[in-house]
């Protein structure tokens, strides 16, 4: 009879080595981010992103830059030139409205350290700024100069809004909340002028059962993205419909 | 016969084991300061972001459920005076009203006062003058509601409140123009 006298046994080496395996793999996983992972091969340090928090100082700048966009496409050409003389006055108001605005929150930016946006947000001028004045433009309708401005009024209050939930600043959420204010007052008003009267203040539908504009659309102020309806009637009689939304990490001022 | 490779080990405790065994413990011990090391840097950049709801704001959100209430109280009120149209609309703010003190309500839970439906005011004459009443009141509650803001710890409590402020403010405005105010003017511009 053959008998293992070795104290090494396969059954012994395979489990050892397993628990070193285990180990290593273990350790690795908790290991630093500075700590080189074996590897095949050569590449160069990927050199880390700096951070960047939302910090009540971006939500404010981002403020300054949303009132500065509004006020860049109500200022258009493409709009201007299609404003009759019932949106001319409002669209003329509102610009020196959402400047001014821009301009009072600089003293909230440079008491936190910061330096006031002076232009318009550029990632949103480009995911829906010029995407609805090219509409605009293409589709020739008075009516849609309103329907703009409701929209960006609406998304400018929603902006506030949203912002009182991300700042820290207690104080500083209240200046939200009367920051946005304005714009929700203004939103009502271009909202009467479209539908006017107490019949214009609920949800309501046309005899094509569309969506009436509603003054007071909902309870609560709304996150949710803001549509609307601008352009030319395509083949079908449909319009394109632009969608807007509140900044969010990617078009936030940092 | 007994296959030597089925054989138990013997010894319960050879150096070898000891050794692997020790090699084991020590790279627990060695990886705790590391997960200890993630779990402060985490718990680091959570002392910088404000509560979602402290305590110390039932005080302030039960004065919002108070006012809210009683704005229920005068819309119930003025909703018997109106016709036709201006009575949807109206029953339509009513409703905005039932539904912020309902969330208060909600959000307070059982820290929720009793709250009043007393008017703020007792409506009265034709419906543009009750609306400019009305329009005063939503911009006083505004004004409260954003004031209060400033005092609230909690995050969740100034997200419902702004969402409520949000409304007030455009209902405001609708009900000054209902008054006979022009959109421009109700609108401040």
């Amino acid at each position: 009879m053959t008998t293992n006298q070795n104290p090494i046994s396969r059954r012994t080496i395979l489990r050892s080595g397993g628990m070193v395996a285990a180990t290593s793999a273990f350790l690795a996983a908790c290991g630093g981010a500075n700590k080189t992972v074996t590897r095949i091969g050569s590449a160069d340090t990927a050199e880390k992103l700096p951070e960047a928090p939302v910090t009540d100082v971006a939500l404010v700048r981002t403020a300054q830059s949303v009132e500065l966009l509004v006020a860049e496409i109500l200022s258009d050409s493409r709009v201007t030139k299609l404003a009759d003389k019932d949106s001319s006055p409002v669209i003329e108001r509102f610009v020196a409205a959402h400047k001014a605005a821009a301009t009072s929150l600089a003293p909230l930016v440079a008491a936190r350290g910061g330096e006031s946006a002076t232009e318009p947000n550029a990632k949103l001028m480009v995911a829906f700024g010029e995407p609805a004045l090219a509409l605009l433009e293409s589709g020739k309708l008075a009516t849609d100069v309103l329907s703009l401005t409701l929209a960006l009024e609406t998304l400018t209050a929603a902006t506030y809004q949203y912002f009182v939930q991300l700042t820290n600043e207690p104080a500083l959420r209240a200046e939200m909340i009367r920051a946005g204010a304005p714009s929700s007052s203004r939103a009502a008003a271009v909202a009467q002028i479209i539908n006017p009267g107490t019949a214009g203040f609920a949800p309501s539908v046309n005899d094509k059962g569309e969506a009436n504009v509603a003054t007071l659309p909902s309870a609560f102020g709304l996150l949710s993205s803001i549509t609307v309806a601008l352009g030319a009637p395509n083949e079908v009689g449909t319009r394109a419909t632009v969608v807007m939304d509140t900044p969010s990490l990617n078009s936030i001022l940092y | 016969m007994e296959h030597p490779l089925d054989t138990p080990e013997s010894q319960a405790t050879s150096r070898r084991r000891l050794i692997t065994s020790l090699l084991a413990g020590g790279a627990v011990v060695a990886a705790t300061p590391l997960l200890a090391g993630t779990a402060r840097a985490a718990g680091t950049t959570d002392t910088t972001v404000p509560p979602n709801r402290d305590a110390s704001d039932n005080a302030a959100l039960n004065a919002a459920l108070a006012r809210e209430a009683r704005l229920v109280g005068t819309y119930r009120a003025a909703v018997e005076l109106a016709n036709e149209d201006d009575k949807v609309a109206l029953s339509l703010i009513l409703d905005h009203h039932v539904a912020y003190a309902n969330a208060l309500k909600g959000y307070l839970g059982t820290q929720a006062q009793a709250a009043a439906e007393t008017p703020l005011m007792q409506p009265s004459g034709g419906f543009a003058a009750m609306a400019n009443a009305l329009s005063k009141l939503e911009n006083e509650s505004a004004k409260s509601h954003a004031d209060m803001v400033a005092g609230l710890k909690g995050i969740d409590a100034a997200a419902l409140v702004a969402s409520i402020v949000t409304v007030t403010v455009r209902t405001a405005t609708a009900l000054a123009i209902a008054a006979g105010a022009s959109p421009l003017a109700a609108a401040g511009a």
